[in-house]
């Protein structure tokens, strides 16, 4: 069970019986969800684009929200329509998992940010050279081959560095966590 | 436009929503259509003459059960199908049942010891019965893809062969009316495929005529 599932649901049935605050909360709230889902699957204005696309579906087609079942689900089965409809848009074959309500319920804008803080003070930690490879190969997908014609490594040390610098990282994590606990 | 303005135009504009709107948008659909189906099959092809006596033969009890029962679990389909996030496993197990039910009254018919068997499996209007009742079913077949449009399906493949579905059987059903076959073999397997063959036109045209 999603943990948003009991106020959202209860905003939506408000909703359909007409009144509109509920109804503005409810659409803050899946605004928020939404925005991280689009912005972790297509860029930029494209995403905002599709949360609006959403969120006129979700007006225009709230009649069909059966109160016997999740409104999560309602809510993902539509999020997940426009995503679709968005890689067709620009001819791009995608599957799409059909079971990820539980992936739009669980991030938000907020949480998406304190992730991406996270890393960031983590790589910190990191020699400047170093930081730089492992953004470039594990969080923006740059190839091994690519890394090492930039940097003039060979492919292997920019592995090995790559690898010893996520390995110093983990160390430090589970450094802090001990540290944490005894606290 | 920013999406504040747009929610705060949004919740301007709420209306409420009635209870049963689904289910309501889409029998006034189906009543439609099977106006038109039943239209279609009495000005083009006609009532069967002997309707009067047939209408209490076993033969035409058991078309009208075995159509009306998939007409049934296809209408529920297509009501799922047109929720976003909805199970539509239980209506599709739910269409063995009929299957099932028409496939033993077969093989009863079919393993008694006086069996025709040809004239049981092919009476004399095997060669156009599935292409009637795809026929028959077309006017609801439009009319259960016009509510469909206005609903929110997401699988459009799986909710196109749902409509196709449901309107092969609704189909199959008004042309019970016209037909004289009453053998359930011929019933098992040329009315089966005229609502299979309706199944696949809906599941083609979904993905073109659905989305929204």
């Amino acid at each position: 069970m999603i943990a948003q599932e009991a106020q959202y649901r209860d905003w939506m049935l408000a909703a359909l019986m007409g009144d509109a605050g509920a109804y503005r909360m409810l659409l803050a709230g899946l605004t928020r969800h939404l925005r991280s889902y689009y912005a972790r699957r297509l860029d930029s204005g494209a995403a905002e684009d599709a949360v609006q696309e959403t969120l006129i579906a979700i007006h225009t087609r709230r009649a069909t929200y059966d109160p016997q079942l999740p409104f999560t689900a309602w809510v993902y089965g539509i999020a997940r329509y426009k995503l679709i409809d968005e890689y067709r848009r620009h001819k791009r074959r995608a599957t799409v998992p059909l079971d990820e309500a539980g992936d739009l319920f669980g991030h938000d804008e907020a949480t998406d940010a304190i992730a991406r803080r996270d890393v960031s003070k983590l790589l910190d930690k990191l020699t400047p050279a170093k930081r730089q490879l492992v953004k470039d190969i594990k969080l923006d997908g740059v190839s091994v081959a690519d890394a090492a014609k930039r940097t003039g490594l060979s492919e292997s040390a920019v592995k090995v560095t790559v690898h010893r610098a996520i390995k110093s990282l983990g160390e430090d994590l589970a450094d802090d966590r001990r540290g944490d606990a005894d606290r | 436009m920013q999406t504040d303005d747009l929610i705060a135009q949004l919740s301007l504009r709420l209306e409420p929503v009635k209870n049963g709107a689904v289910t309501r948008l889409l029998m006034g659909a189906i009543v439609a259509g099977l106006i038109g189906s039943a239209a279609l099959m009495l000005l083009v092809l006609g009532m069967r003459h002997d309707i009067a006596a047939a209408i209490l033969s076993f033969g035409m009890w058991s078309k009208l059960a075995y159509t009306f029962a998939l007409a049934a679990f296809g209408f529920w389909l297509v009501e799922r199908a047109g929720r976003p996030g909805a199970d539509m496993a239980k209506p599709t197990l739910l269409l063995a049942l009929p299957l099932l039910a028409i496939a033993l009254l077969a093989a009863v018919q079919l393993a008694a010891p006086d069996a025709d068997m040809p004239v049981l499996v092919f009476g004399h209007s095997s060669r156009v019965c599935a292409f009637l009742v795809t026929l028959t079913a077309l006017p609801t077949l439009a009319a259960t893809f016009w509510a469909l449009r206005r609903l929110a399906p997401t699988r459009l493949t799986l909710a196109g062969a749902g409509a196709g579905l449901f309107a092969g059987a609704a189909g199959a059903f008004v042309y019970s009316f016209h037909c004289t076959e009453s053998s359930a073999p011929f019933i098992a397997i040329w009315y089966s495929l005229g609502i299979a063959l309706t199944t696949a036109i809906g599941a083609v045209l979904g993905p073109r005529l659905l989305r929204w």
